[in-house]
């Protein structure tokens, strides 16, 4: 598998689209773009090999299930792990003539994935910083009343941020990289200790992931044993996440509901309110 | 709160104005992101087609606009609402309203907050995992359908939650915010969350594949004893370290990873970590 300038050009926009801060907006940049399972159908198709592609980035969205970036603080980025981290993942399998379907194959994607992410970083901050001049350029130009050029600040001018932050780091990781990565997988044998370090690197990593979707939600030991419930389905009673859901979303129901009636006084003092309110939340189901 | 529901006779916006400044926010809210002014521009693009609908004088409009140069930064899919209750201020202030600067940046600050919290835990944390477990389900083995499952429903979901959140802000002021936080909307989130951790749980037995080709003495398998006890145990057991070093000893989760990386490097020395192929199942 090599991958050309055309190519490599290719998954440098995308890194540009899909960053946090990017051009293809939050809902379909960062949020669909910048999703590795999204990513791993489009890298698949630019370099070639669709399932390879899934497969990989399938392995690297678990570690990134719930990137949250409260108050804009990132521990790792995805156009790093997405657009760096799934070629690169994908070039190593093949070295490594590993079947993709194989566990081993998912974990030297995570930890590849993962790696990237997290030291790209980086490119997040570099692409905030760069910003900064744009900001400052559109503040004169709220100051002088040239209300128009706000849009330049807000959509033109990053660009110039995202082709140093984004499109350069990918294209030159990407086209360059290849190289290093086949011959570094070709040097290590499959059963040395770098190798199988590397492989169980790739299998504790999406614990991680997982674990700071907990943090989010779990608020009181007993909310473990939702999760744990949820566990069991899947581990247990061989439930796919499809099953699981409408599972969850039956004993969420009878949740609802009697919460609703103790709030029942409360409700028929503002029902006009509250059934707004629920006309809006079911929207974002 | 000012009455921001209709303009007494006056200036409405147009609805050319307010299409245009949704969908400046809905593409522009986070594309020139700094650390200092987070979506502040963001906001200042969705505000501008509203003031050059409703004043006429350039300096008029260059002052209504002054006003949302303050910080601002929410979660920006839930947070189109707060747009859409600007819009109805600006309007009433547009029609000889007593709304200064303050009262506007007042009621803005006073919701980012809020409607954050709620958006990373029910969007970020809630939703975008279970659409993502379910899609993983059904790209198992590298089919596209999961992947295009995900683009299709959440992009859905999103451009037309936010179009609801953004005119119903518009229409009911306050009162679209003070339901989203009332009791019964408590109760609803809460449900959400609950079947978010519930699909939490089901990806970790599904997703996480860790196992041990450690050989008991007394011959058989560690990971066949562990089975015994309980299926999937190993991803259980590291998935609650790693909650509790990020939760319990705020450990960073770049931090935690170089954890894993030293238990993974001493696992495999020992001999608890071996090749994957041998002992864990396909992923």
């Amino acid at each position: 598998m090599v991958i050309n300038v055309f190519q490599a050009a290719l998954l440098g926009l995308f890194a540009c689209l899909a960053s946090m801060p990017g051009l293809g907006g939050t809902s379909i940049g960062n949020y669909t773009l910048g999703r590795p399972l999204v990513a791993g159908l489009i890298v698949g198709l630019i370099l070639g090999d669709m399932t390879l592609g899934i497969i990989v980035g399938m392995a690297i969205q678990v570690v990134y299930i719930a990137l949250v970036t409260p108050g804009g603080t990132v521990s790792a980025d995805v156009r790093a792990a997405c657009y760096i981290g799934i070629p690169l993942a994908m070039m190593a399998v093949k070295a490594q003539g590993l079947d993709p379907n194989s566990a081993d194959a998912a974990a030297l994607a995570t930890t590849l994935g993962a790696t990237c992410g997290t030291l790209g970083a980086i490119l997040f901050y570099g692409t905030a910083t760069i910003n900064l001049a744009w900001q400052g350029m559109g503040w004169k130009w709220l100051e002088k009343g040239d209300t128009h050029k706000l849009y330049l600040v807000d959509m033109v001018l990053p660009w110039i941020s995202h082709i140093v932050c984004s499109f350069i780091p990918t294209f030159v990781i990407v086209y360059f990289g290849q190289d290093m990565v086949s011959f570094i997988m070709n040097s290590l044998p499959m059963d040395g200790l770098p190798m199988k370090t590397l492989f169980a690197l790739g299998s504790l990593l999406p614990c991680v992931g997982i674990a700071i979707l907990l943090k989010q939600v779990i608020a009181k030991p007993t909310d473990f044993l939702t999760f744990f419930f949820g566990f069991t389905l899947a581990a247990v009673m061989g439930c796919n996440l499809i099953a699981a859901s409408a599972i969850a979303c039956f004993f969420a129901l009878i949740n609802f509901q009697i919460s609703t009636l103790k709030n029942r006084p409360v409700v028929a003092a503002a029902s006009g309110e509250l059934t707004a309110a629920d006309d809006e939340e079911e929207e974002d189901i | 709160m000012a009455d921001t529901t209709a303009a007494k006779g006056g200036r409405k916006v147009s609805k050319k104005a307010l299409a245009k400044s949704f969908r400046n926010w809905y593409y522009g809210n986070l594309t020139c992101f700094s650390q200092e002014h987070m979506q502040t521009f963001g906001y200042l693009v969705s505000m501008l087609p509203i003031v050059e609908d409703l004043y006429d004088k350039k300096e008029d409009q260059q002052k209504a606009l002054t006003t949302y140069s303050a910080f601002f930064n929410t979660e920006p899919q839930i947070g189109s609402m707060i747009v859409g209750v600007t819009v109805g201020l600006e309007e009433a202030r547009a029609n000889g309203e007593a709304i200064d600067d303050e009262t506007i940046n007042g009621i803005r600050a006073g919701l980012m907050g809020p409607l954050a919290g709620i958006g990373d835990s029910l969007i970020v944390g809630t939703l975008i995992p279970i659409l993502l477990g379910i899609a993983m389900g059904l790209s198992e083995g590298g089919s596209p359908l999961g992947a295009i499952f995900y683009i299709v429903v959440w992009n859905l979901l999103a451009y037309f939650g936010m179009r609801l959140a953004y005119y119903r802000g518009y229409d009911l002021g306050g009162a679209a915010v003070e339901a989203l936080v009332g009791p019964n909307a408590t109760a609803l989130r809460d449900a959400i969350v609950m079947v978010g951790t519930m699909v939490i749980g089901a990806v970790c037995a599904t997703w996480v594949s860790i196992s041990t080709s450690l050989q008991l003495p007394g011959g058989g398998t560690l990971q066949g004893t562990l089975d015994g006890i309980y299926p999937k145990l190993l991803p259980l057991g590291f998935t609650i370290l790693c909650w509790w070093l990020m939760t319990k000893k705020k450990v960073s989760p770049i931090v935690t990873m170089l954890i894993l990386l030293v238990i993974a490097f001493v696992g495999a020395a020992v001999g608890f970590f071996g090749a994957a192929t041998i002992a864990a199942p396909t992923a």
